[in-house]
Formats: structure tokens, C-alpha cells, sequence
């Protein structure tokens, strides 16, 4: 960084006067250094992320302040994680944050591209080239190159009767992610999940339905779908039965225990008769309680908050099983599942507001203690959880991530039925076709638009590295066949399955997220290249 | 200095004091260190600046007056250049760069006549004049905007909007943009209330993903339990605004209640209960179907409403609560007592969407849409926020082009005609003044000269040309950043409203008048030291 020269004014003395706040302690790059420093951060953003993209991606391993361990290659995770101090590479970190959010899936390829972007960026600077007209003419090239994708899309037929399209896709997603050992059936619990609670006429799918929870233990391979609902709970009380069938919940959200104003008060107990009186009280209540509960036909209690030991005492002797402590989004989804309704009061509970359930029951874990209440068979078979099992907490985690993103990839399918191919093919067909406009346009964005068909490369070059092929040689390779055969579906063979065609391959990737990826980038490197004037405080 | 006479001691030592002309020098300079640092910013070529406070966060504008803001400056006369350029902010919201780079010009250009020591008062008089010339000027040759026909008054409007948007980030999708703008600004009432345009921002998605809602959107409140099961969807629906706490709680906070026995326990706690029932019993008789309110609503009161398919929302924003009420009619309850038909608010949908990660509450189709909100999508947060600052110019452009009716050429073009102006003026008048004006009309001259500056153009050459356009009375030829020559910005739809230009040049001359008026400084040591963090805060220690 050099020094803030210009920065400080002199006045007629010749004495150095003061414009900023702690004008001295400030670093300022102006000009095309700030160019080159921004360059510079972002790139080498990209090329941390660079080695996790596609199916022989390599993971990266986080290590936390305090110690926690993440392992994943989910360029968003990777990216939050690492906790990045430099503003632009902050930035970066905001754009992959950003395709999380939208799409979900995507988040290493929308940064390598836009590293790329601005790698190809540094040179135009140097031949001297405005950077606004630079920005400008990515965002001509991205216009072209969405319009290309746009082009070459498929259309996608989701139908629930036909899931196995929809299976090959979330394997495309999964492909290089950590649970790839089981992943066929990973696959299909995403798309059963998704499909259980797709809501095809409006084109949406609420994500709230979805749980999605993780156990450490077992193997990947026990990692199931269950259509209902699964509370990491157990029963109150030990002896309480561990399967109840055609479960009748009352779902409260008070305690069980007499109600207590809200008000303060205070209670006088000035002889020994007062306190029986009390303990009699308290006791009828209770058995008040259970005994509505009970008469209107509820066999299972679930209740938002606890009860004493007393009151868990007498509900085993009623023999009326209970959950307690379960928490407010869990109340909820458990509502949903069984049609029942949420009561805040004992005297309103009705027996059609009992929540029912073909089967509730306790499951146990191997040798641990620890159990999970699952409630399966629900009148409304649309809340669904994902029970994800793995050796340790790392891969639970890293399998939580990539279950996610698949559901992410199915679910904007359900909204948006169009795809391309996947494996570099887009990239290659659009920056085909950008090259071939960069030489119709007249203006100096000529150049930034060839530069821009140049950088869409970056992401094939990168899965063919990654794939431990020959880079550039088999990037000519395939856009060559692509000119040739005039058949934007080749791409990179990363699994050496002997084709380059995609569509045989079945590596299929949502429109969506394709184009998201590239006006997003865009959008990114025109802020940067925007920026020609950096003050920051100076590093300590 | 260098007085070396035995000292009168008149102020505390280490008061920092200087004066004369040098003074006057050294606040010029500060001024021009000022303009330096937004000059890059200015048209469709000007760059941004990125800023890191010391807290880390950053911020990326191209906005003059959001830059001096941030850029926190202490020095007393460069402090004025960041006044004006705010007072152009909240007066007309843009042309906050060109109010600034303009006083530093002026100030640029009366340096050496204050080195060559002329009066600093006939200078500020002569600038005064000058300015009042320019105005003068402006208001002559504005063009006034046809009201009669609402078609090409949003023609009008569009080309105002797209061009105060032109130099910001959003610049390629002006288009996009500036529609939007004039549609919200046009679905206002008469007296354009900025605060009626609602500006949400959710990440995600790309900019043209953003939308103008011709009604009320929020983002969906903390939600207790039993929300999920209420609908998302009503069509006309009556709504209830309260600023009630539908929470079952203490009534009054140090009240006591002493019970005797047992039994009166249950009373209290049924008595408790029903003053929330009745409550509630009164909202779901009024027949209204959303309730949204300032203060929460609890979990029982959030499942009494799912129990009877009624929506509520709680902890809404007053901001948001009061553009509800603008749009949906109705007044805002803090009591359940008197909840007639006439202070609740309807719609013609209500709907809970689901935008990038966020939920949003839409009232669409109110009866009286006299608000609107826009959801900005975009990749970073950085992102979103400069969008929402060149909106905010672009809001202020249009309403102040409704108010005001009429529009100058832009891009430097209005500067180039004053300029001639006023050195055509000058050669009429005998005297100092002559100079001081003719200096006035050069210093306008840094409109177009840095519009090319940043464009990368040859600057000299193209003012040349322009000078010659301007004496051969094409009034508005201006720069034309895409054809690197002039042209008549007119024509070419670069338009802004004449106000705009007019308090521009007011502030700038008010602002530099100041600073040549000022010839002493007097600054007390202890404000000086409290800018040093670790120095001892101690009023009145002796030094």
C-alpha cells in the first residue's frame, strides 16, 4: 500500500493541516492501483474455490476460532466460513450468498466465474481501457450469453407419476459433494421430499415443510425419509408406552400445571389446614386436567412447555404418554402434519382439535441413549423430515448441505421447468456464441466482450482440471465438436463415462441457475470495476 | 509566526490560531482537497469510491453527498463543502456532486485574484452577482413542461428519472428503473410525501427481478406458534391496524394481587384470560380478517386468529403500519373497544409471497393507493444499498420535475451556456468585476470538463468545440458521452429539472462567499485534542 501521499494539504506555513479524521491513520489507493488490488482479492478468492467445483471437486477443511471442524465444498459455506476481511473479497463472499439464497445451488461456479471476469478485467485495464466501458461490455456479453442459454434450454416435464428425470438431476447436484457413496438414494429422498410437498398449481414448494435433521451414528445409508414429522423428544416418562397407534394428540402450548396469573400475587398460607388445602388444590387440578384431556379421546400429549415430576408421575398412572419441551417450530410442524390445532388453554381443548396420527413412536439409536419421537402416518402427509445419519458430525453437517442443495435444484425445477446441460456445456455454448458477437460490435466493448466469451471458460477449464484431465486440450476439443456437430450439449466428461454429450450423461443443471450465475457475476464485476478510490483505515 | 515582540497573551496557549489572506489561502486549499475526492464521480463515466470506517463496515457510492458524509471531515471550512452538498440532498436529492466540484471550481478560480490582493468583499460581491445572472439565466431559457397531457408528461418524467440514474451502478438498467420510479412516484398523492415510497431490499436474484408494488409490502414479523396454520391468502379482506398488545400478561405492572384461599386463584387466572378473550372476542367480531399490529401479538392470540382463519402480524413497523393505513384506509386502533366497520382498512388482495429468502406481507390493490413499495433484488448487500441511494436521487428528480415545471439540458450542457452567458455579460461591465465574472463562467466550465476527464476524453478539445457550439447559439449542445463529441442534449433526452441546476449554483456561490469571508481561524486546543482517541478528554486541563 503506499503511503497517502497527496492526501495531505499544506497551507502557507507549510504546515500539514488536517481534512479527515484521523486523516494519518487512513490508507487510500486511487486510480488503477485500487484496480489492481481489488483484481487481486478477488481472484484469489476464486482460486480457493476453484478446486472444489464439479464432481471430482476436493473438499476444503474449516477449522473454526473455538475449534469446530467443517469439511464441505459448497462454495457458500466455504466462503461464510472463512471469514474474510478484505472488502472485496467480501463482496465475493455476498455473491455466493446471494445464488444461496435464490437458487441454492451454484455458489462456487457464480464465484470462479466472476474471478474470471475480473482476471480478464486486468488485462483490458492495461491497454488502457475505461473500466466503465469494460463493465459495459460484459453486461452486452451477458445479455447475449443468457439469450444463448435461453436458446439452448430444454424443457422439463415434472411429473410426479415420473420421478426418475427428476432423480437424475439431484445426482447432478450431488455429484460432487461428500454423500456421493449412496448417491442414488440420496437423490431420491430429496425428490420424494420435494415431491410430497410440491404445490404444482402455484409452482411452489414451501421449504418450511421440510425438516431436515441430522443424527451422529449409523451409516449414510440409514439416512431416511420420513412422511411426518421427527422430534428429537422422548417420552416424559420412561414406562410410558414407546408406540402409540392411531395416535390422538393434543398439541398445548401451556404448561401442565394449575395456571398462574400473570399478575404478580402472593398467597398467604398462615396454618398447616391452608397448606393441605393448597396441595389438594393443586393435585385436583391436575388430575382435572388429564381427565379432560383424556375424555375428549387424546391418547398422546404434546406439550410446548414442561411439567414436574408430579405431574409426569400422574400421567403415567392415567396412562396418558407425554413430550414435553417440544420446541415452537417443531408445535407447528407437528399442527400441520396431523391436522390438528394448537390450544393454549385446557379449556379449549375440543376433540377436533386433536391432531391424529396412524403411528407415533420412540426411536432408539444403536447403543446410545438417545432418543427421537418420529409421527408418521399423518392426516397431512405434506410436512415431511429428512433423518440424516452419518459417522461423524462433519459428515452429517456436509450431507445436510448437499441434501439442500438438491432440494434447492428440484424445487426450482417444480417453479421453473427449463434446463441445460450441465459439465461446462452451457459456458462453452454461450461463449461460442459471445465470441462470435464480440466481432459484429463496432465500439471498444469489442474487446471487453471477447474477453468476457474468455471467461466463461473458466469454469469447463476448472472441471477439467479438477477431473485430472488435460485443461485446455480438451476444453479445444469439445468446443470444436461443439462448432462441428452444432450440439451445445457436449461438455466436459468429468466421470470418463466415454461421452462428451450431456444429455446421455445426464448431467443436467436448471436454467435458473445458470443465468442467475452470470448476470449475478456481472453485476459483481461492474461494482468493482466501478470502484476507483479506496480509504480504509490503515491495518494496525 | 514570527512576531517577535514580547507576547499579549490573549488566548489560551495552544490555541491554534491563523488569519489574513494565508488563512484564506489554506481554506481554499482544504476545499479543493474536498472537491478532489468527488470529482471521479461525476456522469455516466464516473467512478465510485469504496470507504472502510473503523468499525470495518464498508460502504460503495457514487453519491457526493453519501461520500462526504462517510468520509467524516473535521477540517471548519471544508466542512461547508459538505453542508451544501447535503442541503442539495435533502432539497433536491441530486446533484450533489456538481454542487461541490462547482464551489471548489469557484474557489479554484478566485485564488489568485485573493493572492493578488483584491478585497475578498468585492469578490463575494461579484460572485453574488453572477450567481443571480446565472439564475436569472436558467429561468429564461428552461423549458416548461406541458401538464395538460399526462402521456407526455411521463415521457418527460422517464427522461429526468434515466437520467439521474445514468451515472450510477444501476446505469444499465436505467431503463428499467427510471419506469419504475415514475410509476411510483405518479401512483402518489398530490403533495408527493417521499415517505410514501417504500423501499425493501431482499439478496438474491438479479436487478431486474425487482418490482414496484402498487400498495403495501412488508417483510413477514416474528411469528409465534399457530402462524403456519393461518391462510396466506384473502381477497378483500377488512383490516385491523391496533397498537394493542395482544399478549397474555400482567395488566399492570406493580400490581399485587393478595389471594386468601385457593379457590379465588382460578378466578384471577380466568379473569386474566377473558380480558385477552374479550379482546380478541372484539377483533374477531369487528369481521376483520388480517390484524396487524405495532406492539406483538402472543402465541394465544396468534392461534385464537388460526383457530378462526384470520391473519395477524405483529411488531410491525410503525413506518410500515402508517403506509398500510395510507393505502388500505382506515385508522390506527390503540384500543379493541371501538372497532366499527369505518377504521378498518380493506384491500382487494392480501397475500404472504415468499421473495429470494424472505417472506413479504403484499396489500395489492388498495382503494386508495396513495403509496408503493419497491423490492430491490440484487447480488450483494453493497449492491442493494447504492441501488437504493440512485432510486432515492431518481425519486427526488421526478417528484421535484412534478412540482417544478420545467427542465434544462444535462451534461453539461446548462453550465456551457451560462458560461457564455456570463462572459458575454461581462465584457459590458467596466471594473474588477469584469475579471471576477468572467472567472465565475470558467469555473462553471467543470461540468463538461470533467464529464470528459472521467470519460477519458480529451477535454480541452471537445470544450473547445462546444464554446463555439454555444456562440453559434445551439443552446444545448452538451457532452455526449457515447459518441465521444457534443451534441444537443436536448434532443438526446438528457434532461434535468431546472431546480436542480438552480440550487446547485445558489449553494455553491452561498458556500464559496462563505469561505472568502472567513479570514481568521480560532481554534481551541481541547477540540482539537479530543480528535485524538487516547488523549485525555479533561475539560479544561492546562496544558
Amino acid at each position: 500500500m503506499n503511503a497517502p501521499m497527496g492526501q495531505i494539504a499544506f497551507d502557507e506555513y507549510g504546515r500539514p493541516f488536517i481534512i479527515l479524521r484521523d486523516q494519518d491513520r487512513k490508507s487510500r489507493l486511487t486510480g488503477l492501483d485500487a484496480h489492481k488490488s481489488h483484481i487481486l482479492a478477488a481472484k484469489s478468492v476464486a482460486n480457493i474455490l476453484k478446486t472444489s467445483l464439479g464432481p471430482k471437486g476436493l473438499d476444503k477443511m474449516m477449522v473454526s476460532p473455538d475449534g469446530d471442524i467443517t469439511v464441505t465444498n459448497d462454495g457458500a459455506t466455504i466462503l461464510d466460513l472463512m471469514d474474510v476481511d478484505h472488502q472485496i473479497a467480501k463482496l465475493m463472499v455476498q455473491l455466493s450468498k446471494s445464488q444461496d439464497d435464490e437458487i441454492g445451488d451454484g455458489t462456487t461456479g457464480v464465484v470462479v466465474l466472476a474471478g474470471a471476469l475480473l482476471e480478464q478485467s486486468e488485462k483490458l485495464l492495461d491497454r488502457g481501457i475505461h473500466p466503465i466501458r469494460i463493465a459495459d461490455g460484459y453486461e452486452m456479453a451477458a445479455k447475449i450469453a443468457v439469450a444463448t442459454l435461453d436458446k439452448i434450454s430444454d424443457t422439463f416435464d415434472v411429473d410426479l407419476k415420473k420421478p426418475e428425470p427428476l432423480i437424475k438431476l439431484a445426482m447432478t447436484t450431488l455429484g460432487s459433494k461428500i454423500v456421493n457413496r449412496c448417491h442414488r438414494q440420496m437423490a431420491e429422498i430429496a425428490v420424494n421430499a420435494i415431491m410430497s410437498v410440491a404445490d404444482l398449481k402455484r409452482k411452489d414448494v414451501d421449504f418450511e415443510l421440510i425438516k431436515v435433521q441430522g443424527k451422529v451414528g449409523g451409516k449414510l445409508e440409514d439416512t431416511m425419509l420420513v412422511k411426518g414429522v421427527i422430534v428429537d423428544k422422548d417420552m416424559s416418562h420412561p414406562q410410558m408406552p414407546k408406540v402409540v397407534k392411531d395416535a390422538k394428540m393434543a398439541i398445548l402450548t401451556c404448561p401442565f400445571e394449575p395456571p398462574k396469573p400473570k399478575t404478580k400475587h402472593k398467597l398467604d398460607i398462615t396454618s398447616v389446614e391452608d397448606y393441605k388445602k393448597l396441595r389438594e388444590y393443586e393435585l385436583k387440578t391436575f388430575e382435572n386436567m388429564v381427565q379432560s384431556v383424556k375424555d375428549k379421546g387424546a391418547n398422546l400429549v404434546i406439550c410446548q412447555w414442561g411439567f414436574d415430576d408430579e405431574a409426569n408421575h400422574l400421567l403415567l398412572q392415567k396412562e396418558l404418554p407425554a413430550v414435553r419441551w417440544v420446541g415452537g417450530p417443531e408445535i407447528e410442524l407437528i399442527a400441520i402434519a396431523t391436522g390438528g390445532r394448537i390450544v393454549p388453554r385446557f379449556e379449549e381443548l375440543t376433540t377436533e382439535k386433536l391432531g391424529k396420527a396412524g403411528i407415533v413412536r420412540e426411536l432408539t439409536f444403536g447403543t446410545t441413549k438417545e432418543r427421537m419421537l418420529v409421527i408418521e402416518e399423518c392426516k397431512n402427509t405434506r410436512a415431511v423430515t429428512l433423518l440424516i445419519r452419518g459417522g461423524n458430525k462433519m459428515i452429517v453437517e456436509e450431507a445436510k448441505r448437499s441434501l439442500h442443495d438438491a432440494l434447492c435444484v428440484i424445487r426450482n425445477l417444480v417453479r421453473d421447468g427449463r434446463v441445460v446441460y450441465g459439465g461446462g456445456a452451457p459456458e462453452i455454448a454461450a461463449s461460442l456464441a459471445v465470441a462470435e458477437a464480440a466481432d459484429k460490435i463496432a465500439t471498444l466493448e469489442q474487446y471487453a466482450v471477447r474477453a468476457f466469451s474468455e471467461a466463461l471458460e473458466a469454469v469447463p477449464l476448472a472441471l477439467a482440471e479438477n477431473s485430472g484431465l488435460a485443461p485446455i486440450q480438451t476444453l479445444a476439443e469439445v468446443k470444436s465438436r461443439q462448432v462441428k456437430e452444432k450440439n451445445p450439449r457436449l461438455g466436459i466428461d468429468c466421470l470418463l463415462k466415454g461421452t462428451n454429450d450431456m444429455k446421455e450423461q445426464n448431467v443436467i443443471e436448471t436454467l435458473m441457475a445458470k443465468k442467475q450465475q452470470i448476470l449475478l457475476a456481472t453485476q459483481l464485476v461492474r461494482m468493482i470495476l466501478k470502484i476507483d478510490d479506496i480509504r480504509a483505515p490503515m491495518d494496525m | 509566526m514570527s512576531r517577535m515582540q514580547a507576547p499579549v497573551i490573549l488566548l489560551k496557549e495552544g490555541t491554534d490560531s491563523s488569519q489574513g489572506v494565508p488563512q484564506i489561502i489554506s481554506n481554499i486549499n482544504a476545499c479543493q482537497a474536498i472537491a478532489d475526492a468527488v470529482r471521479t464521480t461525476l456522469g455516466p463515466r464516473g467512478m465510485d469510491k469504496l470507504m472502510v470506517d473503523d468499525q470495518g463496515r464498508c460502504v460503495i457510492s457514487n453519491d457526493g453527498a453519501t461520500i462526504l458524509k462517510t468520509l467524516d471531515i473535521v477540517h471548519p471550512a471544508a466542512k461547508t463543502l459538505v453542508d451544501i452538498a447535503k442541503s442539495q440532498d435533502a432539497e433536491v436529492g441530486d446533484g450533489t456532486t456538481s454542487v461541490t466540484l462547482i464551489a471548489g471550481e469557484l474557489l479554484k478560480e478566485m485564488k489568485p485574484f485573493i493572492e493578488d490582493g483584491v478585497h475578498p468583499q468585492i469578490i463575494i460581491r461579484a460572485v453574488r452577482k453572477a450567481a443571480s445572472l446565472a439564475v436569472e439565466k436558467i429561468k429564461n431559457i428552461a423549458v416548461p413542461i406541458k401538464k395538460g397531457n399526462p402521456k407526455e408528461m411521463k415521457e418527460l418524467l422517464l427522461k429526468c428519472a434515466s437520467t439521474a440514474l445514468s451515472s450510477k451502478l444501476v446505469a444499465a438498467s436505467k431503463d428499467f428503473f427510471a419506469a419504475m420510479v415514475v410509476d411510483a412516484v405518479m401512483m402518489l398523492d398530490d403533495l408527493l410525501p417521499l415517505n410514501m415510497i417504500g423501499i425493501k431490499k431482499v439478496t438474491g436474484g438479479a436487478l431486474e427481478d425487482s418490482v414496484l408494488v402498487a400498495g403495501v409490502a412488508f417483510k413477514k414479523t416474528f411469528s409465534y406458534a399457530g402462524f403456519e396454520m393461518q391462510p396466506k391468502t384473502y381477497t378483500k379482506p377488512k383490516i385491523a391496524m391496533l397498537n394493542i398488545e395482544l399478549e397474555l400478561k400482567a395488566e399492570r405492572e406493580n400490581a399485587e394481587v393478595r389471594v386468601d384461599n385457593v379457590e379465588e386463584y382460578q378466578s384471577i387466572v380466568d379473569a386474566e384470560w377473558k380480558i385477552l378473550y374479550d379482546k380478541l372476542d372484539k377483533i374477531h367480531h369487528s369481521g376483520a380478517k388480517v390484524v396487524l399490529s405495532k406492539l406483538p401479538i402472543g402465541d394465544v392470540a396468534t392461534q385464537y386468529f388460526a383457530d378462526r382463519d384470520m391473519f395477524c402480524a405483529g411488531r410491525v413497523p410503525e413506518e410500515d403500519l402508517r403506509r398500510t393505513m395510507k393505502a388500505c384506509g382506515g385508522s390506527i386502533q390503540t384500543t379493541s373497544q371501538s372497532l366499527t366497520p369505518d377504521v378498518l382498512g380493506t384491500c382487494e388482495t392480501f397475500e404472504e409471497v415468499q421473495l429470494g429468502g424472505e417472506r413479504f406481507n403484499m396489500f395489492k390493490g388498495c382503494p386508495q393507493a396513495k403509496t408503493c413499495t419497491i423490492i430491490l433484488r440484487g447480488g450483494a448487500e453493497q449492491f442493494m444499498e447504492e441501488t437504493e441511494r440512485s432510486l432515492h436521487d431518481a425519486i427526488m428528480i421526478v417528484r421535484r420535475a412534478i412540482k417544478n415545471d420545467s427542465v434544462v439540458a444535462g451534461g453539461g450542457a446548462v453550465e456551457t451556456e451560462l458560461s457564455y452567458h456570463l462572459r458575454e455579460h461581462s465584457h459590458t461591465i467596466a471594473g474588477k468585476e469584469q475579471l471576477l465574472i468572467s472567472a465565475y463562467a470558467k469555473a462553471l466550465e467543470v461540468i463538461p470538463r470533467q464529464l470528459c476527464d472521467n470519460a477519458g476524453f480529451d477535454a480541452t478539445n471537445i470544450l473547445n468545440k462546444l464554446r463555439q457550439r454555444h456562440a453559434q447559439g445551439g443552446r444545448w449542445f452538451g457532452v455526449n458521452i457515447l459518441k465521444e463529441d457534443i451534441s444537443d442534449n436536448l434532443e438526446d433526452c438528457v434532461w434535468e429539472p431546472a431546480v436542480v441546476k438552480i440550487n446547485a449554483l445558489t449553494a455553491a456561490s452561498e458556500a464559496t462567499c462563505l469561505i472568502l469571508s472567513v479570514d481568521e481561524t480560532i481554534k481551541n486546543p481541547r477540540s482539537g485534542q479530543g480528535d485524538q482517541p487516547g488523549a485525555g478528554r479533561g475539560r479544561g486541563r492546562p496544558m
